[in-house]
C-alpha cells in the first residue's frame, strides 16, 4: 500500500513577517539541533512539547517549522546544556512571552477552577446519581 | 431543591453566552498576544550599533525621555509598509526612535535605510534574534513605547497602521 | 442570472420554512405541511445544485466562486470546494436540514399528528434561522464586480478526498441532533403526552446522528494524520472539541434511550440530553465561524456572524431549557438502579460522558473566560486535555466492556463474576502474550492494551453466547471502539522517530528497517512544482519492502509550499518519511517514523460506523418505517 500523502504547513501568515519560512523552510526538529546527550535531548523534547508556537495555530514548537519555533528549540537546548532546570527554562520563557506560551496551563490561582473542576464535576455526578438512587430505592 | 436543579442548565447556558457576547462586542484581536513586558522595566541587553562604533548598553539608554523601539528587517515587507510612520515619529521631538534590526544582513540594512530614509536615532543589530526573544517578540515588525523611567508602556505586533499611529501618538502624549 | 436565481431560491426556502412554522401550529393541515416540506427541500436542493454548477463551470461572476475556486482545480475539488468555504457550507447545512425535515414529516400518521406537527414547527424555526443567517451575513450568491477571468485559487491543502466528505458527514450528525432536539421540545410542549412513544421516534435520528458524527470526526482525524505526518491525528483544537462534545452527549443519549425504552425510566434526562446535544452542535458552529478564537479550522473572522449565531443560539437554548425547567417534572421517573447491572453501567457511562464533555467545554472556553475577566491570554492545550479527559474515559471503557454482559436487574455478585470471568481471563492472557512478544513496556501502553483487549474479549464472549438479547449493531460498534483504542495506544506509546541528514546512496535504520536514499528529482505536477525523493525500504533480512517517495511541493497560484509524506501502511505499523531541506553537497534532512498499529484507529472507526448503520437498519425494521 504505497501512498503519496500531503503534509501541510499550517501557519497563518497575517501581516507578520515570516518570510524566512518560505525561503528557508525547516521541518520541526532538525538533525543539527539534536543534542548528543540523550537525557538532555529528551528533556528538550518534553519541554518543547509544552511550549506553544506563538505564530502557529495550536502547535507546539516541537511540531512547528516556524523560524521562531526553531530559535526557541535551540534556546531550550542551550539552556539545558548550561545546567538550567526545567522550571528555570519555563520561567525564562514565560517572563518574556507570558503564560500564553505554555500549552499546559500553570497551576495558579487563576487556573484553580480549570484544574479542579473536572474532579469536582465527577464527584458531583456520582453524588447526584447515588442521591437519586437512594431516594427512589 | 429539584426546581433549583432544573433552572441550573438555563442559568449556566446564559452565563456562557453572555461571556461570548461580551467578547464579540469589545475590540479585540484573537491573534494578538498582549506583551508580558507591559509596565515592567525594559529588558537588559547589549548590542552592536549599525552606524556608530560604540556598543549600545540598555541600562544607560532609555532614560532620556520617551523611546520608541521598532523591530524590523529588510526582508520583511510589512516593515517597508510601515516605514513612513517611523519617519513621522522621528520628526517628533519628544520621542527617540530606535530600530533593532532582526536577523538581517548589515550591508543590506544600510542600503535599505539609505533608499527609504533612516528614521532611527540608532540602529542595533540583533543577528541571531536573541534580543527579540528577550523582548517577547514573536512576529516583526513590532513597536514598543518606553517612558522616561525605562518602563514598557505599549507594544504593537504587526505594521503600524493609521489607527495604531494615532494610538501611539496618544500614548506618547500620556507619558510626556 | 445565477445571482438572481440563487437569491430567489433562498428567499423561497425562507418563505417555505416560515410557512411551515405557522401552519404546523394548526391541526390537520397535512396537505399544506406537505407543500412546505417538499418546497423547502426542492428549493434548498436547487440552490445547492446551482452553486455547485457555478463552481464547476468556473462562473467567476459569482463572488463565492471567485473567492474559492480556480480553473485549474480538479473537478472533484471544484465540487467539494463548494462546501469547503463558509457560505457554501451553510447551503449544505440547509440542504441536510431540509432532508431531515422531510424524514420527520414521513413519520406523520393520525395517532401522532400533534407530536409530529410540533416537531416540524421547531424544525422549521431552526431551518429558517439558518436560511436567514445565510441570506443576511453569508450569502454565496453575490455578484463579483469587476469581472474576473480567474479565481483566487484555492488552498491545495484542502484538496483531499477525506476532507471532501468530512463536512457532509458531520452535518448529518448535527442535523440529526436537531431532529432529536425538535422532538424533545415537541414532547415537552404538548399536554398529555404519555401515550406518544416519542423516544421510539427519536431513536433512529439519534442513531443516525451519532453514527455519522463518528465517521465524520474520524475522517477529520485521518486527514490530519496524513496532512501533518508525525503521527498526530487529534490536537484538542477548539474546532475538533466542538465536534467531540456533541458526540459525547450523543453517546450518553444513545445509551439512555435504551433505558427509556426498556425500563420507562430516565425520560426527563433523555429530554435534556437531546436538547444539549443540538445546543452544543450550534455552539460549536458559533465557535468555528464567529472569529472569537483562533484555530486551524476556523473560517474567516466576522464578529457580525458571531452575534447572529449567538442570538439564534440564545433563542433556541433559552426557549428549550426554560421549557425543560417548567415541564420536565411530568417526566420524572422514580426508579432504583442496581449498580452492577446493565442500567447501572449505562448510568455510569452517562455520568462519565457528561463529565468528559463538561471538561472539554471548560478547557475550550477557559481562555475566553480568562480574557473576558482579566484581559490576559492563556493557552489550554493538549497536555491539559490529555491529563484530565483520559483518566475519566478509562473507567468508562472498563464499564463498556462489562455492561452488555450484565442483566437488567440486580444480580448476585457471584453470578456476575462468573459471567465476566472468561473475559477477564482472556484479557489477561492476550495482554501477557502481547507484552511477551513485543517486549516493550510502558505504563500507559499497558493500560491501553488491557482496555482494548477487555472490550474485544467481552465482545468475543458475547458472540459465543449468541444470545438473542444482544444487539448485533452494539456488538460491532463496541468491537470497533476496542480496535480503535488499540490503534490509539500503539501509535501514542510506541512511536519511533529518526531525524537525520542523508546524502544520496546513504542509508538509515529505524526499528527493523533499513532505508536507502536512492535519488532525488525535480518534477512538475498539474498545478505544482516539486522535489521528489526516492527511498528504498528493506527489512533486516534484506527483503525489499517498498519505495517511499516524499515530495516538497510549491503551488505557484496559491503561493503555498507543502510537504507530502510518503507512507507505507500495513496491519502492524505505518512507516513514513518526510523530506526536509538540503542540497546535493550537504545532504538532505530526512525524518522517518515508525508508527505501530495506526491503521487500527481507522479500521476501528469504520467498524463503529458499520455497527451504527446496522443498528439504524435494525431499528427502522423494528418500528416498521
Amino acid at each position: 500500500m504505497n501512498r503519496s500523502i500531503l503534509i501541510k504547513f499550517i501557519l497563518i501568515i497575517t501581516t507578520i513577517c515570516l518570510t524566512d519560512l518560505i525561503t528557508n523552510s525547516s521541518y520541526a526538529v532538525e538533525p543539527d539541533e539534536i543534542l548528543k546527550n540523550q537525557k538532555y535531548e529528551l528533556r528538550a523534547r518534553n519541554i518543547s512539547k509544552n511550549i506553544r508556537c506563538m505564530v502557529c495555530q495550536n502547535q507546539s514548537i516541537d511540531e512547528s517549522s516556524a523560524p521562531l519555533a526553531k530559535d526557541l528549540r535551540i534556546l531550550i537546548r542551550d539552556k539545558i546544556k548550561e545546567g538550567n532546570k526545567d522550571e528555570e527554562i519555563y520561567k525564562f520563557l514565560t517572563d518574556r512571552y507570558g503564560d500564553f506560551i505554555l500549552l499546559k496551563p500553570p497551576l495558579n490561582s487563576k487556573n484553580l477552577i480549570l484544574w479542579f473542576f473536572p474532579f469536582i464535576f465527577l464527584i458531583l455526578g456520582i453524588y447526584v446519581v447515588f442521591y437519586h438512587n437512594k431516594k427512589s430505592g | 431543591m429539584k426546581k433549583k436543579i432544573l433552572i441550573f442548565p438555563s442559568i449556566l447556558f446564559f452565563l456562557v453566552l453572555s461571556i461570548f457576547f461580551y467578547l464579540l462586542t469589545i475590540e479585540r484581536n484573537p491573534y494578538e498576544i498582549p506583551s508580558n513586558l507591559l509596565n515592567k522595566k525594559v529588558p537588559i541587553f547589549e548590542a552592536r550599533s549599525l552606524f556608530k562604533n560604540e556598543k549600545f548598553i540598555s541600562s544607560d539608554e532609555f532614560k532620556n525621555g520617551i523611546t520608541l523601539v521598532n523591530f524590523f528587517a529588510t526582508w520583511c515587507k510589512p516593515c517597508r509598509d510601515e516605514h513612513v510612520y517611523m519617519k513621522s515619529f522621528s520628526n517628533e521631538k519628544s520621542v527617540n526612535v530606535i530600530g533593532i534590526n532582526y536577523k538581517d544582513n548589515p550591508e543590506k540594512t544600510v542600503k535599505w535605510l539609505k533608499d527609504l530614509g533612516n528614521p532611527y536615532k540608532d540602529v542595533l543589530i540583533d543577528k541571531n534574534g536573541k534580543i527579540a526573544i528577550d523582548w517577547g517578540v514573536y512576529g516583526i515588525p513590532e513597536t514598543f513605547i518606553i517612558n522616561s523611567n525605562g518602563i514598557v508602556k505599549y507594544r504593537h505586533v504587526g505594521p503600524v497602521t493609521n489607527v495604531i499611529y494615532k494610538k501611539i501618538n496618544l500614548i506618547i502624549k500620556q507619558n510626556e | 442570472m445565477t445571482i438572481y436565481l440563487g437569491n430567489l431560491l433562498l428567499s423561497l426556502s425562507l418563505i417555505f420554512s416560515i410557512s411551515q412554522f405557522i401552519i404546523s401550529k394548526k391541526k390537520n393541515k397535512l396537505k399544506f405541511i406537505s407543500i412546505t416540506v417538499n418546497g423547502l427541500f426542492i428549493c434548498s436542493f436547487l440552490s445547492f445544485a446551482l452553486l455547485i454548477y457555478s463552481h464547476v463551470i468556473s462562473d467567476f461572476n459569482v463572488l463565492n466562486v471567485y473567492q474559492n475556486s480556480h480553473t485549474t482545480k480538479p473537478l472533484l475539488y471544484k465540487i467539494s470546494g463548494v462546501w469547503g468555504n463558509h457560505e457554501g457550507s451553510l447551503l449544505l447545512w440547509i440542504l441536510v436540514l431540509t432532508i431531515f425535515n422531510y424524514l420527520i414529516f414521513k413519520l406523520y400518521n393520525n395517532n401522532n399528528s400533534n407530536f409530529v406537527s410540533r416537531t416540524l414547527q421547531t424544525q422549521a424555526i431552526i431551518t429558517a434561522g439558518f436560511i436567514l443567517f445565510t441570506m443576511l451575513t453569508s450569502n454565496p450568491f453575490q455578484k463579483m464586480i469587476p469581472e474576473q477571468s480567474n479565481g483566487l485559487g484555492f488552498n491545495p491543502i484542502l484538496q483531499d478526498p477525506a476532507l471532501a466528505i468530512h463536512p457532509p458527514l458531520l452535518y448529518i450528525g448535527y442535523v440529526g441532533f436537531s431532529a432529536a432536539f425538535s422532538m424533545s421540545v415537541a414532547t415537552l410542549s404538548l399536554e398529555n403526552n404519555q401515550k406518544i412513544p416519542w423516544y421510539n421516534y427519536m431513536k433512529p435520528f439519534v442513531l443516525a446522528a451519532w453514527t455519522f458524527l463518528t465517521i465524520g470526526i474520524a475522517l477529520g482525524a485521518i486527514w490530519a494524520y496524513y496532512e501533518l505526518g508525525w503521527g498526530g491525528w487529534w490536537f484538542w483544537d477548539p474546532v475538533e472539541n466542538a465536534s467531540f462534545m456533541p458526540w459525547l452527549i450523543g453517546t450518553a443519549l444513545l445509551h439512555s434511550l435504551i433505558i427509556v425504552e426498556k425500563r420507562k425510566s430516565l425520560r426527563a434526562w433523555v429530554l435534556l440530553l437531546s436538547i444539549l446535544a443540538f445546543l452544543l452542535s450550534v455552539i460549536g458552529t458559533f465557535l468555528v465561524r464567529s472569529g472569537i478564537l483562533t484555530s486551524v479550522h476556523t473560517f474567516a473572522l466576522d464578529p457580525s456572524r458571531g452575534i447572529y449565531i449567538l442570538i439564534f443560539t440564545a433563542i433556541l437554548g433559552g426557549y428549550s431549557l426554560i421549557l425543560f425547567g417548567k415541564k420536565s417534572k411530568e417526566y420524572f421517573d422514580p426508579n432504583y438502579f442496581a449498580l452492577f447491572s446493565k442500567e447501572g453501567s449505562i448510568l455510569i457511562n452517562n455520568v462519565l460522558m457528561i463529565v468528559t464533555c463538561a471538561t472539554v467545554f471548560l478547557g475550550t472556553v477557559y481562555p475566553l473566560i480568562i480574557e473576558a475577566f482579566t484581559n490576559e491570554k492563556i493557552s489550554v492545550g493538549e497536555p491539559y486535555f490529555n491529563s484530565t479527559v483520559i483518566p475519566i474515559l478509562i473507567p468508562a471503557i472498563l464499564v463498556m466492556g462489562v455492561g452488555p454482559l450484565l442483566a437488567w436487574n440486580k444480580e448476585e455478585k457471584l453470578k456476575i463474576f462468573k459471567k465476566i470471568f472468561p473475559s477477564l481471563l482472556l484479557t489477561l492472557i492476550i495482554t501477557i502474550l502481547t507484552f511477551l512478544i513485543y517486549q516493550s513496556y510502558s505504563f500507559t501502553g499497558m493500560i491501553g492494551v488491557i482496555l482494548s483487549f477487555w472490550i474485544i474479549s467481552n465482545n468475543i464472549i458475547l458472540l459465543i453466547k449468541k444470545s438473542k438479547n444482544y444487539s448485533i449493531g452494539m456488538l460491532i460498534a463496541h468491537l470497533g471502539i476496542g480496535l480503535l483504542i488499540l490503534g490509539v495506544t500503539g501509535s501514542s506509546n510506541w512511536q519511533e522517530e529518526k531525524i537525520v541528514k542523508l546524502k544520496i546512496n546513504t542509508s538509515t535504520q529505524i526499528n527493523k528497517y533499513n532505508i536507502i536514499f536512492k535519488e532525488i528529482n525535480e518534477i512538475k505536477g498539474p498545478n505544482y512544482l516539486a522535489i521528489k525523493a526516492n527511498f528504498a525500504v528493506y527489512d533486516k533480512n534484506k527483503n525489499f519492502i517498498t519505495d517511499l517517495k516524499p515530495e516538497n511541493r510549491y503551488y505557484p497560484i496559491s503561493n503555498i509550499f507543502t510537504t507530502e509524506a510518503s507512507i507505507h501502511t500495513n496491519l502492524s505499523r505505518d512507516l513514513y518519511i518526510v523530506l526536509g531541506e538540503g542540497n546535493s553537497n550537504d545532504g538532505w534532512v530526512v525524518k522517518v517514523y515508525h508508527n505501530p498499529l495506526v491503521i487500527w484507529i481507522w479500521i476501528g472507526a469504520l467498524i463503529v460506523f458499520i455497527g451504527g448503520i446496522v443498528s439504524i437498519n435494525n431499528n427502522l425494521k423494528k418500528i416498521k418505517i
